[in-house]
């Protein structure tokens, strides 16, 4: 890991903002009870009193790291790089999870009867594979390929079994278990 | 009913449970035959590198549920399954170690340092057989310890510790594994904070779901899966994606080194290696009954503490330290695997988790539901009978069982596992994620959690990067709901007393070692040990 | 007479039955998501699978459970609102979700953005506690508390809450009222010393029945079917009560060939002892009560409108 000096100063003063953030902004204004409150007579704990602790760790957190922990051994560090790889890999999935949730429903309007409804075959195979089958074939081709730096023929089959065996893992023998994203539509 | 009688039920609740099929007449129970699936399947996952029995559990768990359902009668199943899982991947994570000097589970690396060694010297064979016999020690002795004391530790809580106690408690745990994973008790209390806020997060009192930014997708709150699941699994295959990628690492012939001679374990190898095995598995007990720390300090501690008797006891013709010594193997494994069984006594008289692994069968009750790990379980009821307990004592008998088949097939099936070996991680390790996902979705059945466990992921992968260790993250996730719970219950019995945390003196006790154990851990800013990463 | 007419069209759909046509003429358009608004495992969510179990098996319908728990089953109303009102999605719930807990949220919810298909059983609420305490009867409760024992009552939702404190103030006394998540948590707590006394809806019936706890009062309208001599809310001085229900519901405007047809299948199962579903509602309810079609949908109104009272008396 490469040694930031400054790494554990930097993250502590951000979780230390974030905590103000929390303290000041986000807990008084979304929540509708205080710290405490009197109902029936009776004091009692209100809704704003637990993410209160919470920040209040996450300021202790923040005040030991830019205080007694800013020099120690451990640094963290961020690449740039890094960074740009893992967003290309959430990138590939969330696109994949988009391809998952429309194709059925698309397949569905172009394909099917007029008057059929994809919410209403969600139960019938094929169309309750379709998206599943291919937005998780891709999901798999496309963080395999970025890591390669290569697409191949090869990883298109391995990662359309590999998707097909989970259809038999998790589909065929559940009656009541729905594949993504048949409990939505 | 008397504690022998609840005993005597759990075990038959194991053997008598229903029938899947009979050998010979012999009725075999499907919670046995679920018990040896999981240890075979945790053993293969253990020798898996990139794989680790969290990841198992995480993608059976949902599949379990749907074959056996949301009744009590799915519990024992179900969670021996997991409990074999989490032996078998203790055991197989010692075989890429040996075999390959690639650690399986982080907790195997010390086993690399005289494992591989032993390999080289073509000693494979007896390195795989001396592991194995460390791991199956510490691991048993390890349950026994836990059998004795998790009811005793329950009964205690219960007969001594009011709403405000109990509460201190939770704080105490919170704050001691904040300071005691990672090393970095700032980092770990941030971990621990971000963990309760995500849980904090549309749950509460009021019909207002909190902090919810008034959205509908936020207002039922995070399920507690895509938390889990997201932090630990999904982040950490982004992470390793990312070392792949960054490696450029292809796996290219692995070396393959020949047997020679005999492998063959001896009486004399057993007494030699005894004391290395009795040292570790007390310090890897010691070590599990706190939650939080982990098996690889754990693994350490017992390493350096072998490499000390080693100096003194060692023969002149013996290997050195480090160079192929069956001790260090035994030193290792020993102390890794004897944490598992006693991690378990807080979950279960206490209901707080000490890591992944019971993280997961905490997450499999709650699921299932009709078992709350937590001292209420350990209640002898005389009349009626108390169907937690009949659980808890099953769960004990699985344990042993596994341990049993531990004993007889699990290492003959531990050294066939040297094929693990060749699989590309790099396309695992993105099926393992469409997986992760998928389960949790059949769980839930709605794509927002889907997006939710990824971006739980990309939090886990960040926390990595930054050395914030994930797991009190988790940890805080799963016990925020019961701090906020027994808090509002304490200030309410007590009538609305602001400093009911501090007027008894247990829990004034309590919270005063929560104070300590952090500014304690601070005063030695250079921990050296590795972080423990799931 | 409502129970005898009940009767006979069970036995009028077993014969329909048994010349090979199906009960309903109604069937669903496509799988039917069921929304449980109960944490897995506990008496609720099992009696929910459990029914929609029976219907896979007689009818051939297809269920797909979903828990949606939180916020007293609002947020399963929630999800359920903007569902398919098609009799593709309905939801089990308490009718004290569409009660009680609408009128005191700030959501837009109301009774009216929902169709009541069918109740299946009512509570049997009482105030609870372990008869090692030694009290026989509520008086002597209120005789400790007026002794100066400081008592913890455990409630499960903010209307029980409501209700405690009201009691409280007509016996003249003070409870320390704790809210725990669950009727299984005020039990687990009375079991366990942390609380003296609290509500509990039938699960407290094997623990009845077997001498460890004991009814001290009815929190219904009605005195409990176990303990009939203990009095109810109304005699200790309280004018509202805990009457309450599991309740079937889906989105408004659901057909009525749908909604019949639901509410007919689903009493035939709960009235039915000998199903798994009926017979866990006998042991904890001490039976079924089925109330579907206007005579719901106006119990569910009434109980909203009657709600507003309850929160003005609690109030003050």
């Amino acid at each position: 890991m490469p040694r930031h000096s400054k790494g554990n100063l930097i993250l502590g003063i951000c979780v230390l903002g974030f905590s103000v953030l929390l303290l000041a902004v986000w807990i008084p204004m979304d929540t509708d009870s205080g710290l405490i409150l009197e109902v029936r007579r009776q004091v009692i704990i209100g809704d704003a009193l637990a993410p209160t602790v919470a920040s209040l760790f996450l300021l202790v957190g923040g005040a030991l790291l830019v205080s007694v922990e800013r020099k120690s051994m451990d640094q963290p560090g961020l690449s740039a790089r890094d960074m740009a790889f893992v967003a290309g890999l959430v990138g590939i999935v969330a696109l994949s999870l988009v391809v998952m949730r429309h194709a059925g429903p698309l397949a569905v309007a172009l394909f099917a009867e007029e008057t059929a409804e994809y919410r209403l075959l969600r139960g019938t195979a094929p169309w309750k594979y379709i998206g599943y089958f291919l937005g998780g074939t891709m999901m798999i081709i496309g963080m395999v390929a970025l890591v390669e730096g290569r697409i191949r023929l090869r990883i298109l089959v391995i990662a359309a079994f590999a998707v097909l065996a989970m259809i038999v893992l998790y589909d065929l023998p559940f009656e009541d278990l729905l594949l993504p994203p048949n409990g939505d539509v | 009913m008397g504690t022998l009688d609840y005993i005597w039920m759990g075990i038959l609740a194991v053997f008598q449970g229903p029938e899947l099929f009979s050998v010979l007449g012999l009725p075999v129970s499907v919670t046995l035959v679920m018990i040896l699936a999981g240890f075979l399947t945790g053993i293969a996952v253990g020798a898996t590198p990139g794989l680790a029995g969290p990841i198992a559990m995480a993608i059976a768990l949902p599949i379990l549920i749907s074959i056996f359902g949301y009744t009590p009668d799915a519990l024992l199943p179900v969670m021996g399954f997991l409990i074999g899982v989490m032996k078998g991947a203790t055991i197989g994570g010692a075989v890429p170690a040996i075999l390959f000097n690639t650690p399986g589970t982080p907790d195997a690396y010390m086993t690399t340092l005289d494992g591989y060694p032993m390999t080289q010297r073509g000693k494979a064979g007896k390195a795989l057989r001396v592991a194995h016999f460390a791991s199956a020690s510490g691991d048993t002795f390890s349950d026994i310890v836990l059998i004795v004391c998790a009811p005793f530790l329950a009964l205690l809580v219960e007969a001594y510790l009011d709403l405000p106690e109990k509460t201190a408690l939770l704080v105490l745990s919170l704050s001691f594994i904040a300071a005691v994973i990672g090393g970095s008790p700032g980092k770990g209390l941030i971990s621990i904070g971000l963990g309760l806020l995500a849980v904090y997060i549309g749950t509460g009192e009021d019909f207002y779901p909190r902090l919810s930014l008034g959205t509908q997708e936020l207002s039922r709150g995070f399920p507690i899966s895509t938390a889990v699941l997201g932090v630990l699994i999904i982040g950490a295959v982004l992470k390793e994606l990312q070392d792949l990628w960054r490696q450029k690492r292809t796996i290219g012939d692995v070396p393959d080194y020949r047997e020679n001679g005999d492998q063959r374990l001896y009486w004399a190898d057993i007494r030699r290696l005894m004391p290395f095995v009795g040292r570790s598995a007390l310090i890897g007990t010691a070590i599990g009954a706190l939650p939080g720390i982990g098996s690889t300090l754990a693994a350490t501690l017992g390493y350096t503490v072998g490499r000390r008797r080693y100096a003194k006891v060692k023969r002149p013709d013996a290997p050195e330290w480090g160079e192929g010594a069956s001790e260090g193997i035994v030193a290792t494994e020993a102390a890794n695997s004897s944490v598992s069984g006693a991690n378990l006594i807080p979950v279960l008289s206490l209901g707080i988790p000490g890591n992944a692994a019971a993280v997961f069968l905490i997450l499999a009750a709650e699921s299932i539901g009709g078992f709350n790990p937590g001292p209420s379980v350990f209640r002898f009821t005389e009349d009626a009978v108390n169907p937690e307990l009949v659980v808890a004592f099953g769960l004990f008998t699985a344990m042993m069982i596994a341990n049993l088949m531990n004993w007889t097939i699990g290492g003959l099936f531990m050294r066939s596992m040297g094929v693990m070996i060749r699989i590309p991680k790099h396309i695992l390790l993105p099926s393992v994620l469409l997986l992760t996902l998928t389960a949790i979705y059949v769980q839930e059945t709605r794509m927002e959690a889907i997006w939710f466990a990824m971006g739980f992921g990309v939090l886990g992968y960040l926390m990595r990067m930054l050395g914030i260790s994930p797991l009190p993250f988790v940890i805080a996730f799963i016990l925020g709901g019961k701090l906020e719970e027994s808090a509002r219950q304490a200030f309410a019995a007590t009538g609305g007393d602001p400093w009911f945390l501090f007027t008894s003196p247990v829990a004034a006790l309590f919270m005063a070692a929560s104070v300590a154990v952090i500014v304690l851990t601070q005063r030695k800013p250079a921990q050296t040990h590795p972080r423990e990463r799931t | 007479m409502q129970r005898f007419v009940k009767a006979g069209i069970t036995a009028l759909g077993f014969a329909v039955l048994a010349t090979g046509a199906m009960a309903a003429d109604w069937t669903p358009p496509g799988p039917i998501k069921l929304l449980i608004g109960f944490h897995a495992g506990g008496g609720a969510d099992t009696q929910a699978r459990l029914i929609a179990e029976e219907l896979e098996q007689r009818l051939g319908w297809e269920f797909v459970p979903e828990q949606v728990t939180g916020k007293g089953g609002l947020n399963l109303a929630n999800a359920l609102k903007d569902a398919p009102a098609d009799g593709t999605t309905i939801g089990m719930a308490v009718t004290e979700t569409l009660g009680y807990n609408m009128a005191a949220s700030r959501t837009n919810m109301t009774p009216a953005d929902f169709t009541g298909i069918t109740t299946t059983a009512g509570f049997q609420m009482g105030i609870v506690s372990l008869s090692s305490k030694g009290w026989k009867s509520f008086d002597e409760v209120i005789a400790a508390a007026k002794d100066g024992a400081e008592l913890r009552f455990g409630v499960m939702t903010p209307k029980l809450a409501d209700l405690a404190y009201l009691l409280s103030k007509a016996q003249g006394v003070e409870f320390n009222i704790v809210s725990v998540k669950g009727g299984k948590a005020v039990m687990d707590g009375v079991n366990a010393g942390d609380l003296d006394l609290g509500f509990m809806a039938g699960i407290q019936a094997k623990g009845v029945a077997a001498g460890d706890l004991v009814n001290l009062a009815s929190a219904l309208s009605e005195p409990l079917e176990q303990t009939p001599e203990a009095p109810t809310l109304k005699d200790l001085g309280v004018d509202y009560n805990a009457d309450g229900y599991f309740v079937f519901i889906g989105p408004a405007g659901m057909p009525e060939d749908a909604r019949n047809a639901m509410a007919s299948v689903i009493g035939d199962i709960v009235n039915d002892p000998e199903t798994k579903a009926g017979g866990l509602i006998k042991k904890t309810f001490g039976g079924a009560t089925t109330i579907s079609g206007e005579e719901l949908t106006k119990m569910l109104a009434s109980d909203y409108d009657l709600a507003g009272g309850l929160l003005e008396a609690a109030s003050k």
